[in-house]
C-alpha cells in the first residue's frame, strides 16, 4: 500500500472538498430559508466565473474590480431569479419547484454555451506562477486563497445568522414562515436575500474554480456533486453542508486511490459518491444529519 | 386519443419539407460537432471539409455535377448521428463525411448494408479491415475510409519514438501510460498501442481514466505520477488535454506528453502553456512552403469557415478528406456514375495517390479492397509554448511496416 | 399535484357501475377514436419518411412518458432516472436477442419485464423516501445505471454500444419506417389503454390515494411500500418497452443517449402535457419533441433579419426546452391538457362561455 500517494490524495480531497462544501452551503442556504432545491446551483457557479472572466478579457478590468463586479452581478442575478422564476411557484408542490430550477439550469447552460462559447478559457495569471506545497502535495495558490476566503465567508455567515437583524429574520422564516410573517418579517425580502447571498457565494466559488481549472461550462458538474454532499451533511444544516462537501471530496479521492491501485476499472471516483448516497438514504431516509420532520394530520 | 392524432397531424403538416434533388446534384451528408464535447477541434475540421467542397463546387464540381453538402451539427451524440444518417439515406445520399469514433463505429453495419462510403474524422483502427479477415475484427467495415494514420498506428509511431528517445536520454526502464475517457474514441488505440509499447521495450502501466470534459485532474495526475510514467499518451482532446497538462504540471509529473492526432495543435498547447508536447500529424502546417499550400490558402480565402483564425492541421486534414472524395467521385463518374459502390471503387483506383493540386499537402495514400489503412507514415511533431508563442517543429517521420497482425486493431 | 377530476357536465349522471367505468364517455368520442385509428393505419401509405420517423419517435417517447406519468402523476413520486430505465430496456432487448435469438417482437415485452425488475430494485430505497430525498435518490440511480452501461461490456457492449436488429414478422423485416410505425402504434395504443384502465382499478385508485395524502392512504390500509415499489415497477415497464422500441428502431444502442438530460425531458413531457392525465403526456411528448424543430425553423427565419442568430440555433433549441419547462410551471401548471379542456369547454358553451 502506497501511503504517500494515499496521503496526497486525501489532502487533495480535503482541498477540493472544501469548494464542494462552499457550494453545498449555498445550496443549503436556499433550501433552508425558501424550501427550494436549486438544481441550477452549478450554473450559478459557472456564471460567476464567466462574468468575471468576461470583464477581465472584454471590459479590460483588472482582476479585483472584475471580481467585485461579478459578485455584484451575481447578487442581482440571484434576486432576479427568485423574483421571476420562483416567486410565482411559492406553495406549489416539490416537483414543480424542482422542475423549475432544472429548467433554469438547462436554459442557463445553453445560454452560457452560446454567449461564452464552449471552450475552456483561462484567466490571465492572477496569483503569479502559483503552486504551493501543502504537506508534500503541490496545490494551486488560487485554491489556498479560496480556502482563506471560504473561512472568511463562513465566519461572516456565522455572524450574520447569530447577530444581524436580517440573519435572525432568515432563521425565523426558516423555522416557520407564518409565524415569521406575523412578527412583521417580510418573507419576500428574506427569500430574495437568501437567493442573493447564495448566488454571490456561488460566484466566489466559480471564480476560484475558474482560476484553477480555466472557465468552462463543464464546471457546472459541481452542482451535481452537491447532492451527495448535502445528503451526507443534512439538507438543513449549513455547517453540515460544508462537512458533507469535504467528506465527498475525500471520498472521491479515496475512490480514485482504490481504483487506480487495485481495481483498475476507471472512473470509480465519479460514481462512488452516488453509491454512498443510496446507502445512506437506505439507512437514514433523512440524510445523516438531517432532521426528521414529523407530520401531524 | 382524439386530440393526440389531430395534434400530430397539425404538427406534422409543417414538417413536410424534404428538398427535392435536382438532377445535376448529389447529396453528401456531413456530420459536424460545433457545439458538443469535441467542438474544440470540430470547429476546425468541419469547415475544412465544407470550405473545400465549396471550392470544388465553385470550380465545376465533379465534372459538372454539384455536391450538395448538408452539414449538420450533431453535438457528438450517437443517436442523433444515426437519425441524421437515416434521414439522408432516404433523401438519396451517395456518401457521407463522418466525425466521431462512437458514431462512425455505430454506423459501420448501416453504411455497409446501404453501400454508402464514409470518410470519417475518426481514425479508429477498427475501421481499417474491410473484409473482416483479421481475427480481432468484430464488424468488417467495407465502406469506411479516413485520411491519415489510424489512432493505433499513430500511437505505435509515438511509442517507437518514445523507445528511441528513452534510449537517447538514458532512461533504463521507461514507463508508458495511456490516459483518456472510457469512450470509444480514447479507447480505440488502448490495447493495440500498449501491446506494441511492450514490444519495443517500454513498461506499460495500467491506463488512467481521465474525463473528456475539462476539470481538475490532480487526483488522476497523482495516480499517473505514482506509476512513474515517462511517456503519457493522451487520448482525449481540447479542454481535457489542457486541464490534464495543467494539473499534472501542478502536482509535478515529470513525463513527456504524447497526444493523438486531435490532442495536439497550436491552440491547446497555447492554452496549456505546455512545453514539449509530442503529437502526430498527417499534413504540413498552415503556411509551410509546399506546392499545394497555395490552393489551401485559396480555399481558406474563399471559404466561410473559420474567419481570421490561423487554420490548424485539423482544417487541412478536412480539406484532404474532401479532395480524396472528389477524385474518387470523378473516377466514379467516368466509370458508370456517382454511386456509393462506384465511389468506393474510385478510392481503390490509384496507388500512392495525392489529389491534384494538393501536392505536398496531402500525403500519398493507398486503399485496397482488403486493407483500408490509407497511410503508414506518421509525422511526429513537438510543440512548445515559449515567450507567448507556440513553436512547432517536426522531430521525426516514421513509416511503420504494414503488418498483417495490425490490420483492424 | 392533487388534481381534481375534470368535472362532468350537468346532466351526465352515471347511474350504473358500467356507465361509470365506460372508456369513451360519449358516442362522439368513440367515433373520433375509431376515425383516428383509421387515419393512423393509412398514414404510412401517404406520409413521407421525415414525417413518419418523427411520428415513430413521438410514439416511442410517449410510451415511456405514459409510464412516468403513472409514477409521477398518479402516485406522486418523483423520478429523475427514467432515462436510465428507458436505456436499460433498450439494452435488455438487444442483449436478449443476440444472446438467445428470441425474436425481437418477443424480446420487447421481455425487456419491459426485465426493466420492471430493475425499476423495482431501485424503487425499494425510494419507497421509504419522499419529496426531495426521493428526487436525489433517483438522480443517483440515474448516474449508477449510466456508469453500469459504460462498464458492463457483456451486457451493453460497454462504451461501444450494441447492435439491435430489426424485428421480423412472418419473414418480413420491420426495417422501414412505414413498417416500424405499425409496431410502435400497436404498443402505443396498448400502453394507452393499459394506463387508462390501470387508474380505474383497485391498484390505480390506491396510487391516487398515496399521491393525494400518503398518511391518510396508509390509515385507510394501503400498504405504502408495496404501492410505491409497484408504481416504480409499472413505470419502468413502459420505460423498458419504449427503450426496446427505440433501440430496435435506431438499430444501435449506446449508453450515452440515456443521460440525465433525457430524464429531464421525460419529466418535461408529462409536466407540459399535464400531470395525472392520460392523454396529457402524449400531448407533452409531441410538444417537447417538436419544440426544438419549431425553434430551429423560427431561428433560421430570424437569422435572415438578425445575423448572429444563425450560429446560435443549436443553443436556442436547448434553451427553448428549459424555458418551456419554466413557463409552463409558472403560467400553466396543469399542462396542455388543461388548456385543451378549457378551449373545448368554451367552444361547447359558445356563445355563452363566461
Amino acid at each position: 500500500m502506497n501511503f504517500e500517494l494515499l496521503f496526497q490524495l486525501l489532502v487533495n480531497g480535503l482541498i477540493v472538498g472544501m469548494l464542494y462544501g462552499i457550494v453545498a452551503m449555498c445550496f443549503v442556504l436556499i433550501y433552508k430559508s425558501t424550501q427550494v432545491v436549486n438544481f441550477a446551483q452549478g450554473e450559478f457557479v459557472v456564471l460567476g466565473a464567466w462574468v468575471c472572466w468576461a470583464s477581465v478579457m472584454y471590459m479590460g478590468l483588472p482582476f479585483i474590480p472584475a471580481f467585485l463586479f461579478s459578485l455584484a452581478f451575481m447578487t442581482l442575478f440571484g434576486i432576479m431569479v427568485q423574483m421571476v422564476v420562483l416567486r410565482p411557484l411559492i406553495g406549489e408542490p416539490v416537483i414543480s419547484v424542482i422542475m423549475a430550477t432544472i429548467g433554469l439550469s438547462i436554459f442557463l447552460q445553453a445560454l452560457m454555451n452560446w454567449v461564452f462559447g464552449n471552450n475552456a478559457e483561462r484567466f490571465p495569471n492572477v496569483f503569479g506562477e502559483g503552486t504551493v506545497s501543502v504537506a508534500g502535495l503541490n496545490v494551486e495558490t488560487a485554491y489556498l486563497v479560496s480556502l482563506v476566503l471560504s473561512v472568511i465567508v463562513m465566519a461572516v455567515f456565522f455572524w450574520f445568522f447569530k447577530k444581524s437583524r436580517w440573519g435572525l429574520a432568515m432563521r425565523a422564516t426558516a423555522f416557520n414562515q407564518q409565524i415569521a410573517q406575523s412578527l412583521g418579517i417580510s418573507v419576500r425580502q428574506v427569500f430574495a436575500l437568501a437567493w442573493a447571498i447564495s448566488a454571490l457565494v456561488s460566484g466566489i466559488a466559480g471564480v476560484v474554480l475558474g482560476l484553477v481549472n480555466a472557465v468552462s461550462n463543464s464546471l457546472a458538474f459541481i452542482g451535481i456533486k452537491v447532492f451527495p454532499a448535502v445528503i451526507v451533511g443534512g439538507l438543513d444544516s449549513i455547517v453540515g453542508g460544508v462537512v458533507g462537501g469535504i467528506i465527498i471530496g475525500v471520498l472521491e479521492n479515496l475512490a480514485e486511490f482504490v481504483d487506480g491501485q487495485y481495481l483498475q476499472i476507471g472512473n470509480l471516483f465519479k460514481v462512488a459518491p452516488f453509491y454512498v448516497l443510496i446507502v445512506i438514504l437506505m439507512i437514514r431516509p433523512y440524510g445523516l444529519f438531517g432532521t426528521k420532520d414529523i407530520e401531524r394530520v | 386519443m382524439t386530440k393526440l392524432r389531430r395534434f400530430l397531424l397539425a404538427g406534422a403538416a409543417c414538417l413536410i419539407a424534404a428538398p427535392a434533388l435536382a438532377e445535376d446534384k448529389i447529396l453528401v451528408g456531413h456530420l459536424v460537432d460545433y457545439t458538443g464535447p469535441t467542438s474544440f477541434v470540430g470547429k476546425h475540421y468541419g469547415p475544412g471539409v465544407s470550405d473545400a467542397i465549396k471550392y470544388i463546387n465553385a470550380n465545376g464540381g465533379i465534372g459538372g455535377t454539384l455536391i450538395e453538402l448538408d452539414s449538420v451539427d450533431y453535438a457528438y451524440k450517437v443517436p442523433e448521428a444515426i437519425r441524421l444518417y437515416k434521414g439522408w439515406k432516404s433523401d438519396g445520399m451517395v456518401m457521407m463525411h463522418g466525425w466521431g469514433t462512437a458514431d462512425t463505429e455505430a454506423l459501420i453495419s448501416f453504411v455497409a448494408k446501404d453501400e454508402v462510403p464514409v470518410i470519417s474524422a475518426s481514425y479508429s483502427a477498427h475501421l481499417t479491415d474491410p473484409t473482416g479477415k483479421a481475427p480481432t475484427t468484430q464488424k468488417p467495415a467495407p465502406y469506411n475510409f479516413f485520411y491519415g494514420p489510424s489512432y493505433s498506428d499513430a500511437c505505435r509511431a509515438l511509442v517507437q519514438w518514445a523507445a528511441e528517445d528513452a534510449k537517447a536520454k538514458g532512461i533504463a526502464e521507461p514507463v508508458f501510460v495511456h490516459t483518456g475517457d472510457n469512450h470509444p474514441y480514447p479507447n480505440a488505440p488502448k490495447e493495440a498501442c500498449a501491446e506494441y509499447a511492450t514490444e519495443v521495450g517500454l513498461k506499460v502501466a495500467p491506463p488512467v481514466v481521465v474525463p473528456l470534459s475539462p476539470g481538475d485532474f490532480k487526483a488522476q495526475c497523482l495516480t499517473i505520477k505514482e506509476t512513474g510514467a515517462n511517456y503519457v499518451y493522451m487520448g482525449n482532446l481540447g479542454g481535457s488535454v489542457v486541464s490534464l497538462l495543467k494539473s499534472c504540471a501542478t502536482v509535478g509529473v515529470d513525463a513527456t506528453y504524447m497526444g493523438n492526432p486531435w490532442a495536439g495543435d497550436h491552440l491547446s498547447i497555447e492554452a496549456a502553456e505546455a512545453e514539449g508536447v509530442i503529437f502526430p500529424s498527417a499534413t504540413p502546417f498552415y503556411g509551410q512552403d509546399v506546392p499545394g499550400m497555395a490552393l489551401v490558402k485559396e480555399i481558406v480565402a474563399q471559404g466561410d469557415g473559420i474567419g481570421e483564425e490561423r487554420p490548424t492541421h485539423h482544417y487541412i486534414r478536412g480539406i484532404c478528406s474532401a479532395f480524396f472524395m472528389k477524385e474518387a467521385m470523378e473516377w466514379a463518374k467516368d466509370n458508370g456514375g456517382i454511386t456509393g459502390e462506384n465511389i468506393k471503387k474510385g478510392m481503390y483506383a490509384k496507388q500512392d495517390w495525392v489529389p491534384q493540386g494538393m501536392e505536398g499537402v496531402c500525403l500519398p495514400s493507398t486503399w485496397t479492397p482488403d486493407d483500408h489503412r490509407g497511410q503508414m507514415t506518421v509525422a511526429i511533431n513537438k510543440g512548445s509554448y515559449t515567450d507567448g508563442e507556440v513553436v512547432i517543429e517536426r522531430i521525426a517521420e516514421t513509416t511503420l511496416p504494414r503488418r498483417d497482425d495490425w490490420l483492424g486493431r | 399535484m392533487a388534481h381534481l377530476p375534470y368535472p362532468r357536465p350537468t346532466g351526465d349522471f352515471r347511474v350504473t357501475y358500467e356507465s361509470d367505468m365506460v372508456l369513451f364517455r360519449t358516442l362522439f368520442a368513440h367515433r373520433w377514436a375509431l376515425a383516428l385509428a383509421a387515419v393512423a393505419l393509412v398514414l404510412p401509405l401517404v406520409a413521407n419518411d421525415a414525417l413518419l420517423s418523427q411520428m415513430i419517435m413521438i410514439g416511442i417517447f410517449a410510451i415511456a412518458a405514459l409510464g412516468l406519468n403513472v409514477l409521477v402523476g398518479y402516485t406522486g413520486q418523483i423520478s429523475l432516472g427514467h432515462a436510465a430505465f428507458f436505456g436499460f430496456g433498450a439494452f435488455s432487448s438487444a442483449w436478449l436477442h443476440t444472446q438467445t435469438s428470441i425474436p425481437v417482437l418477443l424480446t420487447i415485452p421481455l425487456a419491459g419485464l426485465m426493466t420492471t425488475a430493475v425499476g423495482m430494485v431501485f424503487g425499494i430505497p425510494a419507497a421509504r423516501l419522499k419529496g426531495l430525498y426521493l428526487a436525489i435518490a433517483t438522480l443517483a440511480s440515474q448516474f449508477i445505471l449510466e456508469d453500469f452501461f459504460a462498464r458492463a461490456d457483456w451486457f451493453t457492449g460497454g462504451p461501444y454500444g450494441a447492435l439491435a436488429d430489426s424485428p421480423m414478422l412472418f419473414g418480413f423485416a420491420l426495417d422501414s419506417d412505414s413498417r416500424y410505425f405499425y409496431l410502435v402504434l400497436f404498443w402505443l395504443v396498448l400502453s394507452y389503454f393499459a394506463v387508462a384502465n390501470l387508474v380505474r382499478t383497485r391498484d390505480g385508485r390506491a396510487f391516487i390515494a398515496v399521491r393525494d395524502h400518503y398518511l391518510s392512504a396508509e390509515i385507510m390500509g394501503i400498504n405504502l411500500t408495496k404501492y410505491r415499489v409497484l408504481s416504480f415497477g409499472i413505470s419502468s415497464f413502459f420505460a423498458g418497452i419504449g427503450g426496446a422500441l427505440y433501440g430496435h428502431y435506431l438499430g444501435f444502442v449506446t449508453g450515452e443517449a440515456f443521460n440525465i438530460l433525457l430524464s429531464i425531458q421525460f419529466l418535461a413531457m408529462i409536466i407540459i402535457g399535464g400531470l395525472g392525465s392520460i392523454t396529457g403526456p402524449i400531448l407533452g411528448t409531441v410538444f417537447v419533441l417538436l419544440l426544438p424543430q419549431a425553434m430551429e425553423f423560427l431561428a433560421s427565419g430570424l437569422a435572415l433579419l438578425v445575423p448572429g442568430i444563425g450560429q446560435g440555433v443549436a443553443y436556442i433549441k436547448e434553451m427553448s426546452i428549459g424555458a418551456a419547462i419554466m413557463l409552463f410551471l409558472i403560467f400553466e401548471p396543469d399542462g396542455l391538457i388543461h388548456r385543451w379542456r378549457l378551449m373545448r369547454t368554451s367552444w361547447k358553451l359558445f356563445p355563452f362561455s363566461h
